[in-house]
């Protein structure tokens, strides 16, 4: 039998049968339901709390380093930090372009310094630290990198074009302070295989480890290759083509190759050798590493799948982090031909990553607080030992022993004049709107997939550069 | 035949629920304010009903498809606080104008032309005698369905990188064909690091995970064909081959229809696959449109590109639409 019920918060003595009561019910919950999207809309970002910060980083292998640092910093200030990673790269990028828009983003983000933190900045995601940053501060830094993070005049130039990544920035605005340091180009080998293939010492020339990598393929067909996570479509361009063409032309022939003159061009004679030159590491990649992003290439290499791998000062903690030991790995700067304009040229160290402080974050002074205490030497050098990472903070003469030796030999590659020193910081004689990866494709053609010869790969090259260039000048 | 006048309920519709009937009062104002108060209840009950779709629909659907055509003509990086017009300069970048990405786009459309072309067509080819075998099996024919079903309901990102291991120069393909004496056919770059293997193969991995729907559409097309049909078939002597071919082809045409519909739209708009594989590459060798529409959204680090990537998926929407209207018209004049 039905028997009607009063409906909770209807006027008194009201009665509904249960039908329409069911009905009722049910609209009320779709429509609390309809409504609770649009309420999750809103939220806000950062901790909430005065004693609690987060962080997110796209560095796994910076994590545990990062959580010792900030169990240190809660002992000082009573802050607690909330270190959370994601990856890799592109997911991070993504993730940090998806959490501004929902307003929830975290206090803190680790950043591609010089570059990622400008487009941040410039699109008002990470604040302005200019008058945060003292030089009490930067000058905690290596000189190289004290200012990293800063809008120089050579930046403020390439963010002019209306289609630049960090179009909108101002001169003398800086979003983010340095936390790692080093450079790319650098090449490891695995010291076991090398003793096996008779090789007991860096080479000294481009010339000497082609003769060295000849000598591991012979030893080992299969895995005495070099490795280098070549799906990430740059790195061949970035890592290995450029700091070779620095070397082989100097820096002004260098410079010219991405210019406008197609006699300096890359299908110019100088453009022609230095593809030359590249296209003679064919035999000798480890097969299907065009098919490997960064982290497998290095995994591989880890694994005694390659004896040689490129990467960059940071590849030695991923290395670690996949059961290679440090010491079992020769390390040293991309090599120069002997007959180049710079045979011996060095890395500038760069600024890797930084922090910067988001725009909502609740609690910016606390942020600023965790960056500077990141900064001292102290908890640096715990941070570099933890993170197998080179710091950016200056560590005096302990570096070498802070850092472990292979480390201290990979930064061995910082030291040269600024003649011979090859800095990839430097990029304002690329045209505006330059893409690297569309270049590197081309690239790819010549050498590992040896789809087209040096002749047309330098016209293809030039071609495209040129293309950056009329689009520029529209 | 005449049509029986039904009577009036002698009861009202609470009476069917158990309450006491009650007697039907003669019509009058009271009555038509009543009825017009229950109309207006039902009204307002089903308008908040549909209203959760509805707002749902206007939030995520037309909203969003309303922001991204206007986004189209403007160019943003997604975060700046104005957008900038330029009218239809995204569409002429993309499609010719511009040096930095038609190119590009031109390459990407050739290789999704040949996906287009070679993952319909394989997807037919293999899933409709798989159908017709599955169709003919006396045992088993649940687990072995189940069975077909199986990439369909594990495709996903995991299995593309056990796919990506699989082709790997030491992957199971190639140590299969060593093991039988076929080293020759294997890639020493692995299937994916050939351009001359890469997109066939990507092709190969697309048509792997295309199959079982298409399967299973034929297979309820064959289930509904009258039996009658084939037996008069067998009776004018049509043997196995003849009767599929000039029978249940021809019956089963519009599910071919809805398969190549399907694998062309997929063809033309996917780019999971191809991004968790190769991300395009080796090279730009496996590069397709729906990846560039990708990497111009996501892949720029914050580059103003966000209204670039909207022309060219309202390019793939409109280049869907034409093939959709060609496909109904075929289907239309083949059945």
């Amino acid at each position: 039998m039905h028997t009607p019920r009063r409906i909770p918060f209807a006027p008194s003595g009201r009665i509904l049968p249960a039908s329409r009561r069911i009905r009722l019910a049910a609209a009320a919950v779709a429509g609390v339901l309809a409504l609770t999207p649009l309420a999750a809309c809103g939220g806000s970002s950062g901790s909430g709390s005065s004693t609690s910060l987060t962080m997110w980083t796209f560095k796994q292998s910076h994590v545990a380093a990062l959580k010792n640092a900030a169990a240190e910093f809660k002992k000082q200030t009573g802050i607690s930090v909330d270190v959370q990673a994601y990856g890799p790269d592109d997911a991070y990028t993504t993730k940090v372009q998806a959490a501004a828009k929902t307003h929830d983003l975290p206090d803190v983000l680790e950043v591609h310094s010089d570059g990622e933190d400008f487009a941040l900045g410039a699109t008002g995601i990470v604040r302005d630290l200019s008058k945060d940053v003292g030089s009490d501060w930067s000058g905690l830094y290596q000189k190289g990198v004290q200012i990293s993070g800063t809008v120089t005049p050579a930046h403020y130039k390439e963010s002019v074009p209306s289609d630049s990544k960090s179009h909108g920035v101002k001169e003398g605005q800086r979003f983010s302070v340095p936390l790692t340091s080093g450079t790319f180009g650098i090449v490891m080998g695995n010291k076991k295989t090398l003793a096996a293939a008779g090789i007991t010492k860096p080479p000294a020339s481009y010339e000497e480890w082609l003769a060295d990598l000849k000598a591991t393929t012979s030893k080992d067909p299969k895995n005495g290759g070099v490795s280098l996570g070549l799906k990430v479509k740059a790195t061949g361009l970035t890592w290995a083509l450029q700091p070779l063409a620095f070397a082989e032309l100097g820096k002004e022939k260098f410079q010219a190759l991405w210019g406008k003159d197609a006699s300096a061009d890359f299908s110019s004679p100088d453009g022609q050798k230095v593809l030359a030159d590249y296209a003679k590491m064919q035999p000798y990649w480890m097969p299907g590493t065009q098919t490997l992003d960064i982290d497998t290439a290095d995994q591989a290499f880890a694994q005694g799948k390659s004896a040689w791998d490129i990467g960059g000062t940071f590849t030695l903690a991923f290395l670690q982090q996949n059961g290679m030991n440090p010491d079992d790995v020769m390390a040293f700067g991309f090599p120069g031909p002997q007959g180049g304009t710079v045979p011996k040229p060095a890395l500038a160290p760069l600024a890797l990553t930084g922090l910067a402080v988001s725009s909502t974050s609740a609690h910016p002074d606390n942020a600023l607080k965790w960056m500077k205490f990141l900064a001292q030497p102290g908890v640096a050098s715990k941070f570099a030992k933890d993170a197998t990472e080179v710091p950016s903070t200056e560590l005096g003469a302990n570096a070498a022993s802070v850092m472990g030796a292979t480390l201290a030999d990979m930064t061995q590659a910082f030291v040269g004049t600024p003649e011979n020193t090859y800095d990839p910081n430097v990029a304002d004689f690329r045209p505006p709107g330059y893409d690297q990866d569309s270049m590197a494709e081309i690239l790819a053609d010549l050498t590992p997939l040896k789809q087209k010869g040096v002749a047309a790969t330098g016209k293809d090259m030039a071609k495209l550069n040129g293309n950056f260039w009329a689009t520029a000048d529209k | 035949m005449s049509t029986v006048p039904r009577p009036a309920p002698a009861r009202t519709a609470a009476a069917g629920r158990g309450e006491t009937p009650r007697p039907a009062r003669a019509a009058g104002p009271g009555t038509g304010r009543r009825v017009l108060r229950r109309r207006t209840y039902e009204a307002v009950s089903g308008y908040l009903f549909v209203a959760p779709a509805v707002i749902l629909f206007a939030v995520m659907g037309l909203y969003t498809v309303g922001y991204g055509f206007l986004l189209s003509f403007a160019r943003w990086n997604g975060f700046a606080p104005h957008w900038d017009w330029v009218g239809l300069q995204n569409y002429k970048d993309l499609l010719w104008q511009n040096p930095a990405y038609a190119p590009r786009l031109h390459h990407a459309a050739m290789h999704t032309l040949y996906v287009m072309i070679a993952v319909p067509l394989l997807t037919v080819l293999v899933s409709f005698p798989l159908a017709v075998l599955l169709n003919s099996a006396r045992r088993m024919q649940g687990l072995l369905r189940s069975v077909y079903f199986v990439p369909y309901v594990t495709s996903g990102v995991a299995v593309f990188f056990a796919w990506q291991y699989i082709l790997q120069p030491d992957g199971a393909v190639n140590t299969v064909l060593g093991s039988l004496g076929m080293g020759s056919l294997s890639q020493p770059q692995g299937w994916l690091g050939n351009p001359a293997t890469a997109l066939p193969t990507m092709i190969v991995v697309t048509v792997w995970g295309a199959v079982p729907v298409a399967m299973l559409l034929y297979l309820t097309g064959l289930q509904s064909i009258d039996r009658s049909v084939l037996e008069a078939s067998q009776l004018d002597g049509a043997g196995w081959w003849r009767t599929n071919v000039s029978v249940v082809w021809p019956l089963v045409r519009p599910i071919t229809s809805i398969v190549v519909l399907l694998n062309l739209r997929d063809s033309l708009q996917g780019f999971q696959t191809f991004l968790v594989m190769t991300n395009g590459g080796p090279g730009d060798h496996t590069n397709v449109l729906g990846l560039e529409a990708y990497r111009l959204a996501f892949l720029m680090d914050l580059a103003p590109t966000l209204g670039l990537a909207s022309a060219l998926g309202w390019l793939l929407f409109a280049a869907a639409l034409v093939i959709a209207l060609i496909n109904l018209r075929v289907m239309r004049s083949a059945t």
